[in-house]
């Protein structure tokens, strides 16, 4: 059992003493592989040289081994230990091989070391190990400079686990390598780390992923959040494990690669505070001036953060929506959304589907406290929006925008640019006419529209389809907003430019950060910009869950429908299903035969059965998804 | 859309005579005392007089110079239109506007007076209470203005619930806009051109009425104006004098009106598209 409390690590630069790691808390377990993730220069090396006696550093704290302290051992003792119970595997250790011994002395060196008289004893297990690993007996008396990457790696591993350690530490065990050695020798890690403790330290989250049990992540020499490894990367609650796993391509996920906003700090300038708050979205003064301490939460996650973690900041609850079909009182309504629960996380991209008159603009338009639902409450920060005096709902307007599906009708053709854009400012009456024109062309500029008088003075209709979205754009960003709801950003424009709007958007998403509602009928884009895909049919989310997931596993026939349907250019869809194509609205097969309401897609559904006419399928969680679907119930 | 009704008013040859008589008027109005040759209440020639080198129109029956009259009249014509014009578009815009917007009791109300004013026949009422009242220039104007709102009222009032739906309001009212911004900003610039037409036609239909009226005798007879010419020129049309006497003011009122006329029917051909588009976005 690895025990590391408040352990503290500092270089002396000519700067004074710069602390590379401080108070970092962790533990593994026998026979656990805890992985550490960061970036690179979060400090991961330096704690495994901390924990193998190597650091050059000053340390703090304490490193417990099996109840053994480790820190302040002199030299010798650490040379024995590093013999016999703990040995370490190098970042690119290829250049610490001897190039003037051949493979297998070099193999059975830690060996001889702890038992210095037993040379074939030695050479057995060296060669026995070497088979282990995956190494022919030629390869054996080669010398280390004629073997190749993988090859070099294989021999490290034998070299390491020889000595039969209790204690394994991997520095970016596979990190050079290509692919398929890549996945040899995480197999192979698989297999060999069966007793032993293994620290896994790696940038690279599939590495983690594969081998780590539990994964703790590592900024700026703190652990921000850790927990097993399976849930801390499918459901990050630190908003630094969010942006780094966002940051990672898969081949499933088809969303587009977004860094983390801001640059990483170097040594000399890390801030204080909280190490991630100028990056982070939802910061706030607290951040700036204090540690978080590490809170532990369910699920066996551990979090540093003020907050809490990622912030819900928009809610949604039992929303309704219902419009008179013809004129008022008992006439027939038309229920526009009949009942939907979502949320919005803090710099979250949540894109909602659905074909036309699937009620998804009225649902944007509540959540954005542009109409009042007919039942339903929507909570942004907390608190909710409709309940709030006049002055607070003028206040949390200016940090929940829509962007309005026609943005050509939205923008009044007798203003100018200028007057457009500084609009939300003049109405929430932020600063003069000076700062007002500075904040309108930082807006315009972030849009990438000229911000000369020239361009100020234009009139909506001098300017083409592209240009007057990005006004639109560049209107709903002026005042920063928290939340900005987009409504068919791209929708009216030619292909080129959509793509230039909906890049632009996400790209001011990353760097600003704020949270986005996208609403679009493309589930292709959906996939493509969102965290999370709501997907939506006659008024309900019938599938919810992480874009890369639900284009996956489509689980909602619904669902599958439209991806079967998504429109392509050459080639086959991605999932060619024989689903019928979604008609019109069938309001009269959704009264089912006692007169309750079934589900909406059943009339359409390949699968449907009885039990579809009779019940409305509520929303159930499977996996990191949600379906409404019977079959899943 | 964004049309720019200045150059569309002069690029039409109807809007460009109507502006040039218009223009013509409002010199003779504004200038009166220096154009017109003699003092119009003065006694300068023997009554009933021919046209001469100095009396151009000759004389009345009481020896004033029937020219001056003329160029005097000019004044109280337009004085009045354009004031009881100014007046009810005001009036439309306030009331159509309050109607739109509160919907409401206010609207009922609002629209049910509309209905009721434009079944009663106006130039009825207009004579009656002028004959009870002899209104003097401003009583007319008060009255003109009570008379002629409903049509305008009506118009702004359908304008307002079609703009009402218009995003950009609605993107106005998001940023958190309050009423009176909403009016000021979006509204009113949006309403411009409607009650522009609507002043015109109102213009139009008050010089109409208040050469009517005072052709009927119903005015200040101490003021000059068009129709009390005619009025008095009447009872000597066995005589040559209606030649120089009764056509001049009879002419003078037409050829206003039809100035107007020109202007009207040029902006609002001008406006006709974005009328037209309003009308179906509205259903």
């Amino acid at each position: 059992m690895l025990e590391i409390n408040d352990l503290t690590v500092k270089y002396q630069t000519p700067r004074g003493a710069l602390p590379v790691l401080e108070g970092i808390n962790l533990t593994a377990r026998k026979g656990e592989v805890l992985g550490i993730v960061g970036e690179s220069g979060s400090g991961k090396t330096s704690l495994a040289l901390a924990i193998t006696g190597l650091s050059e550093g000053r340390l703090e704290g304490s490193v417990q081994f099996q109840g053994e302290e480790l820190l302040g051992k002199s030299r010798e003792e650490w040379e024995r230990l590093r013999g016999s119970t703990l040995s370490i595997v190098m970042q690119q250790a290829g250049e610490m091989l001897t190039p003037v011994l051949p493979l297998i002395e070099q193999v059975m060196e830690p060996f001889l070391k702890k038992h210095p008289r037993q040379k074939d004893e030695a050479f057995r297990r060296a060669s026995a190990m070497l088979h282990k690993v995956g190494l022919e007996e030629h390869s054996f008396y080669r010398y280390p400079y004629t073997l190749s990457g993988g090859e070099v790696q294989r021999a490290l591993l034998a070299m390491a686990l020889i000595a039969e350690p209790e204690l394994l530490i991997l520095d970016e065990p596979v990190s050079s390598l290509d692919a398929l050695s890549k996945a040899d020798i995480l197999t192979l890690l698989e297999e060999l780390t069966g007793e032993c403790t293994v620290l896994v330290i790696s940038h690279d989250l599939s590495t983690i992923a594969r081998l780590a049990d539990r994964a703790a992540v590592l900024y700026c020499g703190s652990v921000l959040e850790t927990g097993p490894t399976a849930s801390l990367l499918q459901a990050p609650r630190h908003p630094y494990t969010r942006a780094l796993v966002r940051s990672y391509p898969s081949l499933y996920g088809l969303k587009e690669l977004q860094g983390i906003r801001g640059e990483f700090p170097s040594l000399g300038e890390r801030p204080g505070g909280c190490p991630f708050h100028t990056r982070c979205t939802q910061a706030l003064e607290i951040c700036a001036q204090q540690r978080p301490g590490t809170v532990e939460k369910e699920g066996g996650r551990n979090l540093a953060c003020h907050r809490g973690g990622v912030v819900e900041l928009l809610r949604g609850s039992g929303l309704k929506q219902r419009y008179a079909l013809k004129g008022k009182g008992k006439d027939p309504y038309l229920e526009a959304v009949r009942g939907i629960d979502i949320s919005l996380d803090e710099g979250e991209v949540y894109a909602l589907v659905g074909e036309s008159g699937s009620g998804k603009s009225t649902l944007g338009r509540m959540l954005a406290g542009v109409d009042r639902p007919y039942a339903g409450t929507v909570s942004f920060q907390g608190q909710g929006f409709f309940q709030l005096s006049p002055a607070e709902t003028k206040k949390a307007k200016r940090d929940l925008q829509m962007l309005f599906q026609n943005s050509g009708e939205a923008l009044s053709h007798r203003m100018t640019v200028h007057e457009l854009v500084a609009e939300p400012l003049f109405i929430q009456e932020v600063g003069d006419p000076q700062t007002r024109r500075e904040a309108v062309r930082r807006a315009l500029r972030w849009v990438y529209l000229p911000d000369d008088e020239h361009f100020l003075n234009e009139y909506p209709h001098h300017l083409s389809g592209g240009e007057l979205q990005r006004v639109a754009l560049a209107r709903a960003l002026v005042l920063e907003p928290k939340v900005l709801i987009a409504d068919e950003p791209s929708a009216s424009l030619d292909a080129s430019v959509q793509a230039k709007v909906i890049k632009l958007l996400l790209q001011l998403q990353n760097e600003r950060g704020f949270a986005l509602i996208l609403i679009t009928h493309d589930l292709a884009l959906a996939a493509r910009a969102g965290d999370r895909v709501g997907v939506m049919h006659e008024g309900k989310i019938v599938e919810e869950g992480p874009a890369a997931d639900i284009l996956r596993r489509p689980l909602h026939p619904y669902t599958q429908s439209l991806l079967g349907a998504a429109p392509s250019i050459g080639g086959a869809n991605l999932a060619a299903t024989g689903m019928p194509s979604p008609a019109e609205p069938a309001v009269a097969a959704a009264e089912g035969p006692n007169g309750k309401p079934a589900c909406s897609f059943s009339p359409d559904c390949a699968h449907s059965c009885e039990e579809c006419f009779r019940y409305v399928p509520p929303l159930v969680r499977v996996g990191f998804q949600k379906v409404a679907c019977y079959r899943y119930a | 859309m964004h049309v720019n009704y200045w150059d569309e008013l002069k690029g039409d040859r109807m809007g460009r005579a109507g502006l040039y008589m218009t223009g013509a008027l409002a010199v003779v109005a504004l200038g009166a005392s220096w154009l017109a040759p003699h003092d119009p209440w003065a006694y300068v020639a023997p009554p009933l007089s021919p046209p001469s080198w100095s009396h151009p129109l000759g004389t009345n029956e009481v020896g004033q110079d029937i020219l001056s009259e003329l160029i005097y009249g000019t004044r109280t014509t337009l004085l009045v239109a354009v004031s009881s014009a100014l007046f009810s578009s005001l009036l439309s815009l306030l009331l159509g506007l309050a109607a739109g917007l509160f919907r409401g009791k206010v609207e009922r109300v609002v629209l049910r007076l509309v209905d009721v004013m434009l079944v009663v026949p106006v130039l009825l009422v207009a004579l009656l209470t002028a004959a009870y009242l002899r209104p003097g220039i401003p009583g007319l104007v008060v009255l003109f203005s009570l008379l002629f709102w409903p049509p305008g009222a009506r118009i702004v009032w359908s304008q307002v619930l079609s703009l009402k739906q218009q995003g950009h309001l609605t993107a106005a009212r998001h940023f958190g806009a309050g009423t009176w911004y909403l009016v000021r900003r979006h509204l009113v610039p949006e309403l411009y051109p409607l009650l522009a037409v609507n002043f015109i036609q109102v213009v139009r239909r008050a010089v109409f009425m208040e050469a009517g009226l005072a052709f009927l005798g119903i005015f200040d007879p101490s003021i000059k104006t068009w129709g009390l010419m005619l009025h008095y020129a009447r009872d000597f049309v066995f005589t040559g004098a209606w030649k120089w006497w009764l056509l001049p003011p009879a002419a003078a009122v037409s050829f206003t009106i039809i100035s107007f006329a020109l202007l009207g029917y040029a902006l609002e051909s001008a406006l006709d598209p974005r009328l037209r588009r309003h009308v179906h976005a509205g259903n």
